[in-house]
């Protein structure tokens, strides 16, 4: 799990969260046996991940599912999962403000 | 060194806000903003964890969610995933597990550490205590308390009460001094009612209690009274446990809306009481007495309690209680909102001999369910009542993602 510091909070109204769960495309850098979701696409419209706040992995059964805290470049944070079971990726949460 | 020559030193560990911390930490938009962990604003429920930012809006744990909001509108709701808090209270448990063998996990994020023998290796227990928490800050975002003292007792009054991110150590010479002028409500085991019989009687301080003769505490107070008295003056040989048997475990949840529909409501019942079977499973341990809770769409509640034969583990057995007991407390003709089970007298399972071969088969259906389980998710096999929540909850293979999600594990 990796936790970046610093970068101080602005002002949001009405934030709120909301989930989603679809399916996605990424572009997914694979390193070290790390993978680091680069861009996605949802809704027709492809997304720059500006931003990675943290990763944590949760069990199912004997399968993993990788989710990943991220900030897209239009600054909507927004959660990724990556589902080893059937090697998807799903658009979990995002986070809605105004 | 020999175990009764070596200095005993305990810290205790205590995540501050540990839900919303973990929201704050893995999203940066939600520092430094007031963030209540429970359900969404509008929802019927109550905040489950408060941001410090909330509580400085007058937020409590276990405050209803409407009046949350009315408090706080500025308040960002979320409901909560209890997976992502268990993958960061064992990240913190990875961190802990590298300054010491010894260490107790009471819950997700809260543990105490025994570190008479490794804290030569750091220096100082408050260099050990900036380590950790720099560590946990790093690879979480979750900030932590410390406590560090002899006994577990100091040690966990000690992490209370200078939050967030305190480290209070209490050093041997000074744990006397510490007590005496602390308020009695600190000491474990004095809750509201404890502390009107002691204000009663005009006592407000620790020191004040460890004054009185023990017998008299224990005339006022009854058994509780001769724990409390040795703790207010400072006796606690409490070790640290690497496992520890949970008195209790319970798992409730409460219904979207209000309902009369017994194959839900039996349903949930059983789909908790699974779930509370798999834990016992999972540590080893089995349950003699079966409680259920219903609260009901009046507000009311109702909870009985009735022992086994014969502690168990077996979800059916179990499950066998908890229907015999809805059977005997649903008399009242109202909706419910409200179901919890709960299991007490907890114990370490030890397999009994029986002359018939019933609990023995229970154990190797048991055990061969929590295999495929463990590979394929909690969701391959379910008992069929189970199946009407399909209608109610979304699902994912862990389980149903219930009306609580924060609580639902």
């Amino acid at each position: 799990m990796r936790y970046l510091i610093g970068v101080q909070t602005s002002t949001y109204i009405n934030m709120k969260f909301e989930d989603i769960y679809e399916p996605i495309e990424v572009i997914t850098h694979f390193q070290e046996g790390r993978l680091r979701p680069l861009r996605f696409k949802w809704n027709g419209r492809v997304y720059k991940i500006r931003q990675w706040n943290g990763f944590w992995i949760n069990r199912q059964g004997s399968n993993r599912q990788y989710h990943f805290s991220v900030q897209a470049d239009n600054s909507d944070f927004v959660e990724l999962m990556f589902d080893d079971a059937d090697l998807q990726w799903q658009i979990a949460r995002v986070c809605l403000d105004g | 060194m020999a175990e009764n020559s070596r200095t005993r030193m305990i810290m205790h560990i205590d995540a501050d806000a540990f839900f919303a911390s973990v929201e704050q930490g893995f999203n940066r938009q939600l520092r430094g903003r007031p963030v209540i962990v429970g359900g969404e604003a509008g929802q019927r429920g109550v905040v489950h964890t408060a941001s410090y930012e909330a509580r400085a809006c007058g937020i409590r744990t276990g405050m209803p969610l409407i009046r949350a909001k009315k408090l706080c509108p500025r308040a960002v709701f979320i409901k909560g995933d209890f997976a992502h808090y268990r993958a960061v209270g064992e990240s913190l448990r990875e961190i802990y597990l590298r300054y010491t063998p010894r260490v107790e996990f009471t819950s997700l994020d809260d543990a105490y550490l025994d570190i008479g023998d490794s804290v030569h290796l750091f220096g100082s227990p408050v260099y050990m205590a900036r380590e950790i928490r720099r560590e946990a800050e790093e690879k979480t975002g979750v900030s932590l308390s410390f406590g560090i003292g002899g006994s577990k007792m100091i040690a966990r009054i000690a992490s209370g009460l200078d939050k967030p991110r305190g480290i209070n150590h209490i050093t041997p010479e000074h744990e006397k001094a510490f007590l005496r002028e602390l308020a009695v409500e600190h000491l474990p085991g004095v809750g509201r009612r404890v502390k009107e019989k002691l204000v009663d009687l005009h006592i407000f301080t620790v020191g004040q209690l460890a004054a009185l003769p023990r017998l008299a505490v224990e005339q006022m107070l009854g058994k509780n009274g001769r724990t409390l008295w040795k703790l207010a003056n400072g006796i606690d040989e409490r070790e640290v446990e690497r496992k520890v048997v949970p008195r209790q475990i319970s798992r409730e949840t409460s219904f979207p809306r209000d309902t009369g529909d017994e194959k839900a409501i039996l349903g949930g019942l059983q789909y908790l009481t699974e779930r509370i079977a798999r834990r016992l499973r999972e540590q080893s341990l089995s349950a003699r007495t079966v409680g259920l809770k219903l609260g009901y769409a009046d507000f009311s509640r109702a909870a009985r309690a009735k022992s086994l034969e014969r502690a168990s583990s077996d979800g059916a057995e179990i499950f066998g209680m908890v229907r015999y007991l809805y059977g005997q407390m649903r008399l009242k003709r109202v909706h419910i909102r409200h179901i919890g089970v709960s299991v007490t007298q907890v114990r370490d399972k030890s397999v009994q001999e029986t002359l018939f071969d019933g609990p023995r088969r229970a154990e190797a259906l048991n055990s061969a369910v929590d295999e495929l389980r463990e590979r394929f998710g909690f969701m391959a096999v379910m008992p069929a009542e189970t199946l009407q929540l399909k209608s109610r909850y979304r699902n994912d293979a862990h389980g149903y993602i219930l009306h609580n999600p924060a609580l639902t594990r």
